[in-house]
C-alpha cells in the first residue's frame, strides 16, 4: 500500500456560479483499521478559501500548521488577505521546497476571489499546480469522484443545486473505496458566508 | 519454386489427416475434460506469481478478497453470519456477495479468501456430498465433507488457492464446524471467525458468548460481532447475512444492510447519555 | 546515461535490485521497455533492461489492452456496451475491435482485458454454445451460460484467462440481469456493473443512477426503462472516454429484450 493511502481520506472541490463547493471524508485509518471517524482534512484559511488535504495525516497536520503559520505572517506584512491564485503558489513552492524529501499530501484549494468567481486548483505531492474551472478532486478515490464529477457536474450551478452535486459525487464515490467514507462534510462558500453541512454517509 | 504441400499436414484439422496434424481445433482446450488446466512451463505452481510478479497493481488479475466470517454452536445449534464485501486491493469490487454457500439443506460453507476459489470448490463439494447420498444411502457426516474438501485443496497445495472457510452442519452427532483453509488445515472447533475482520469479531463474540444462550441471544451476538466488524475493519461491510444450522437443516434467519445495526446503536447510545446527563443533572438541580 | 528517477519509495513503488529480480521463464519475447501496460515494466525503475542471469528474457504471457465494458439490466431489458478501442502502452493499434459477443438471442457477453484471451475465451464459448444447441435442440439460458462461464474460467484458475467479463440478458421469465466476473470465475448476479480499465470511473455513476444507492430508500425514483438506461450508459462511457486512455473511439450497444437482440453505435472522443 502507498504511503499517501495509508490513512485513507479524499477530497473534492466544486465550482458553481459565485460559489464553491469543498468537501471530504472523515476516515482516519491505520490502513485497513479505522482508528477515527471525526477526521478532519479541509482546513479555513480565511473566510473566502478553504484548504483541502489528502495523503498522510502526519503530514496534513503539519501542512495545516505551516499554512497558518505563513498566512498570518503574510496578512500582517501586506495588511490584507491573500488572493486564492497567490496561496495556490505559496502552497506550490512550499511542497516544492521539499522535493526530494516530500510531505505525502496532495492539496485541494477552493475559494473566491475578489470578484467572488471561483477558484479551484489540486496539487501532485511535489506542487505541479493543476488549475480547473469545474472541479478538483484529490485523495484514495480519486479516480471514482473523477467519474462522478464528470458525469453529474454542470456548469453555473446555484449553491443549493451545488451542494447536491457536490454530495452525491462525494457519496457515490466513497462507497466504492475502502478506505474513505464514515461521513462526509460540505463547505459551500459564497460571497455572503460559508454553510457546513454534515453527511451521513455509510458507516463501513 | 517451393513446394508449401507440406502445411497441409502440419496445420491439417485433425479428422482429415489426424495421424500428422499437430495444430487442430482440439488444441483449444474447450474445458470439457472437467479438470483444471496447468500451465505447460517449468514452473506451474509459481506461474501467476512470476507473470504478475512486477506488474503494477492495477493491470493485476485482482481476485475478490476481504471478509469477515463467524461461525459458533451453542445450546440451540450454530450460528453462522457474515458480511458482503468483496474487495479488490482498496476497490470495493461488490457489496452484495452472498458469502455463506448452500452446500445442501444440512451443510453450509463460508467464504473468506479467494472468492472463486471457495464458491467453485464448495460447489463442488456439494455434488460429491450429493454422490456420496446416493451411493451409501445416507447423509454425509460434517466431518466426511469437510474432509473431502481439505483433501482437495491440500491436493492443490502451493499452486496459489487460497481460502478460509467453515463447514457447519448438523449430522448423527449432532452439530459440528470445520474450519479448513487452503494450507489443508482441518480443525474442529465451537467458534471461529475468519477474515481480515476476525480480531474485530472474535472481541464481541468472546464477551458475549455463553453455551445457554437462547435463539434470540445468539442471532443477536452474531449480528453484532459482524457489525463491529463492518464498522472498523475497511475491507468489510455491507449485508450482514445470518443463518441458524438445527437438527432439520439450516434456515435463513436475516440478511440486514449494516447500517441498520449502526442508527440502532447509536439510537441506543444517545438515549443512554441523555439518561445519564439527567442524572447528573438532578443533584444540582436538588 | 543517468535518468532522473523519482525516489521509489516516495512513490510509494516496490523496489527490486536488478539482481534480485525473481527468475522467471525460459521462452524469449518482445518486451517494450517503454510500455507502462507491459507486464513487468514497473520492475523497470532505472529506465534499463532488467538484468536476467543465463535464462533469458522472461515469458510475459500477459498484457492489458484495456477497454471498458459495462452492463445494465431492468425488468425486461438488458443493455450491454463496450468502447472499441484496443490499446498497447500508450499507442492505439487499433480503434475498431469489437469486444461483445452475441451468445443467443437472449444473452450477450463484453469481455476487457488481453485481446488475445479474449479472442480464444468468445471461440470457447461458441463452441460450447454450438454442441449444446446439438445435443439439447434448444438454446442455453442466460442461468446455464453464466454458470458455464464461471466453470470454464475456473477450469484455467492457475493459467487464466486475462479478461474480464461482463454478461448481460433476460432469463426464463423474461426478467433482465447482468452478471459481472473476475477472472477466475467468480461471479455475482447484480443490476449494473462496470469492469476493465474505466472501472473506477464508471461503476460508481451506476451504483447512484440505476441502484440510487445514495438516495434515502423513501426517495427512491422508480426504475430505469429502457431509452433512458442507454442514455445514461452513453452519458457514462463518454465521462470515462474524457478521463481514460485506454477507452475511446466508438462504443458498441447492445440492447437486449423479448424481441431479440439489437446493436447500435456512437462515437466517443478519438484522442
Amino acid at each position: 500500500m502507498s504511503i499517501l493511502e495509508y490513512n485513507g481520506g479524499c477530497v473534492i472541490a466544486m465550482a458553481g456560479k459565485d460559489c464553491v463547493a469543498i468537501a471530504s471524508d472523515h476516515r482516519l485509518g491505520v490502513q485497513l483499521t479505522t482508528v477515527a471517524m471525526d477526521a478532519t482534512r479541509i482546513f479555513p484559511m480565511h473566510d473566502k478559501l478553504y484548504l483541502g488535504l489528502t495523503g498522510l495525516m502526519t503530514d496534513i497536520t503539519t501542512l495545516d500548521q505551516l499554512f497558518r503559520f505563513r498566512l498570518e505572517m503574510y496578512e500582517m506584512r501586506e495588511n490584507r488577505k491573500i488572493k486564492p491564485k497567490t496561496f495556490s503558489n505559496l502552497v506550490s513552492s512550499t511542497l516544492y521546497g521539499k522535493r526530494f524529501g516530500p510531505y505525502f499530501s496532495e492539496p485541494v484549494i477552493a475559494g473566491l476571489d475578489k470578484d467572488n468567481k471561483p477558484f479551484l486548483c489540486s496539487m501532485d505531492l511535489l506542487g505541479c499546480i493543476a488549475e480547473a474551472d469545474d472541479f478538483a478532486v484529490a485523495g484514495t478515490c480519486a479516480e471514482s469522484l473523477l467519474g462522478t464529477c464528470e458525469t453529474f457536474y454542470r456548469p453555473n450551478l446555484e449553491p443549493e443545486d451545488l451542494f447536491e452535486t457536490v454530495s452525491q459525487s462525494l457519496l457515490a464515490a466513497l462507497d466504492r473505496d475502502c478506505i474513505s467514507g464514515w461521513g462526509a462534510v460540505v463547505h459551500i462558500i459564497t460571497k455572503d458566508g460559508v454553510t457546513t453541512r454534515e453527511l451521513d454517509g455509510r458507516m463501513d | 519454386m517451393r513446394n508449401f504441400d507440406f502445411l497441409d499436414a502440419e496445420y491439417a484439422i485433425s479428422g482429415t489427416r489426424s495421424d500428422e496434424a499437430r495444430v487442430s481445433p482440439d488444441a483449444i482446450d474447450l474445458g470439457l475434460s472437467n479438470s483444471l488446466v496447468v500451465p505447460q512451463v517449468d514452473r506451474p505452481s509459481s506461474f501467476l506469481r512470476d507473470a504478475f510478479a512486477n506488474v503494477p497493481e492495477k493491470d493485476r488479475i485482482r481476485f475478490a478478497h476481504g471478509t469477515t466470517t463467524l461461525a459458533f454452536s451453542f445450546k440451540g445449534g450454530i450460528i453462522v453470519a457474515v458480511d458482503s464485501r468483496a474487495s479488490m486491493g482498496q476497490y470495493i469490487g461488490s457489496g452484495t456477495v452472498k458469502k455463506i454457500i448452500e452446500i445442501n439443506p444440512y451443510l453450509l460453507g463460508t467464504m473468506a479468501g479467494g472468492a472463486a476459489d471457495c464458491s467453485f470448490w464448495e460447489r463442488d463439494l456439494g455434488r460429491r456430498c450429493k454422490l456420496y447420498e446416493l451411493r451409501n444411502k445416507e447423509r454425509i457426516s460434517v466431518a466426511a465433507a469437510s474432509k473431502l474438501l481439505a483433501n482437495t485443496v491440500y491436493y492443490y497445495k502451493g499452486m496459489g488457492l487460497s481460502m478460509g472457510t467453515m463447514i457447519c452442519g448438523w449430522d448423527k452427532t449432532g452439530p459440528s464446524i470445520f474450519y479448513v483453509d487452503s494450507d489443508g488445515t482441518r480443525l474442529k472447533g465451537k467458534m471461529f471467525s475468519v477474515g481480515s475482520g476476525s480480531t474485530f469479531a472474535y472481541g464481541v463474540l468472546d464477551q458475549g458468548y455463553s453455551y445457554d444462550m437462547s435463539d434470540e441471544e445468539a442471532i443477536t451476538l452474531g449480528q453484532k460481532s459482524i457489525y463491529h466488524a463492518t464498522h472498523r475493519d475497511a475491507a468489510s461491510g455491507g449485508v450482514i447475512n445470518l443463518y441458524h444450522v438445527k437438527e432439520d437443516g439450516w434456515v435463513k434467519i436475516s440478511s440486514e444492510d449494516m447500517m441498520v445495526q449502526h442508527r440502532a446503536r447509536m439510537a441506543q447510545i444517545k438515549a443512554e447519555n441523555e439518561t445519564s446527563a439527567a442524572v447528573v443533572a438532578e443533584p444540582a438541580a436538588a | 546515461m543517468s535518468v532522473l528517477r523519482p525516489n521509489a519509495s516516495v512513490m510509494g513503488l516496490p523496489y527490486t535490485a536488478p539482481g534480485n529480480a525473481p527468475r522467471g521463464f525460459t521462452l524469449g519475447e518482445h518486451v517494450d521497455p517503454e510500455d507502462p501496460l507491459e507486464v513487468g515494466n514497473s520492475s523497470n525503475p532505472h529506465g534499463k533492461p532488467r538484468a536476467i542471469g543465463p535464462m533469458g528474457r522472461r515469458f510475459q504471457p500477459y498484457k492489458n489492452n484495456g477497454g471498458t465494458v459495462v452492463a445494465v439490466s431492468g425488468k425486461d431489458y438488458s443493455v450491454i456496451a463496450s468502447d472499441t478501442r484496443l490499446g498497447s502502452g500508450y499507442s492505439v493499434p487499433s480503434r475498431n475491435v469489437s469486444r461483445i459477443i452475441k451468445l443467443t438471442d437472449k444473452c450477450v457477453l463484453a469481455s476487457s482485458g488481453m485481446q488475445s484471451d479474449i479472442a480464444v475465451l468468445h471461440k470457447v464459448l461458441r463452441i460450447r454454445l454450438t454442441q449444446y444447441q446439438y445435443a439439447h435442440h434448444q438454446e442455453m439460458s442466460l442461468t446455464a451460460i453464466s454458470q458455464m462461464l464461471s466453470t470454464m474460467l475456473y477450469y484455467r484458475r492457475f493459467q487464466p484467462y486475462y479478461t474480464f467479463n461482463v454478461l448481460g440478458g433476460i432469463d426464463a421469465e423474461g426478467h433482465g440481469w447482468s452478471y459481472s466476473y473476475d477472472a477466475i470465475g467468480s461471479h455475482e448476479k447484480v443490476r449494473a456493473v462496470c469492469s476493465g480499465t474505466g472501472q473506477n470511473l464508471l461503476q460508481p455513476i451506476l451504483d447512484n443512477q440505476v441502484e440510487f444507492r445514495q438516495t434515502a430508500p423513501e426517495k427512491k425514483p422508480e426504475e430505469l426503462s429502457l431509452e433512458p438506461c442507454v442514455e445514461l450508459v452513453k452519458d457514462a462511457f463518454t465521462s470515462a472516454g474524457e478521463r481514460d486512455i485506454y477507452t475511446g473511439d466508438i462504443v458498441e450497444l447492445a440492447k437486449v429484450t423479448a424481441k431479440g437482440v439489437e446493436i447500435e453505435k456512437f462515437e466517443l472522443r478519438s484522442d
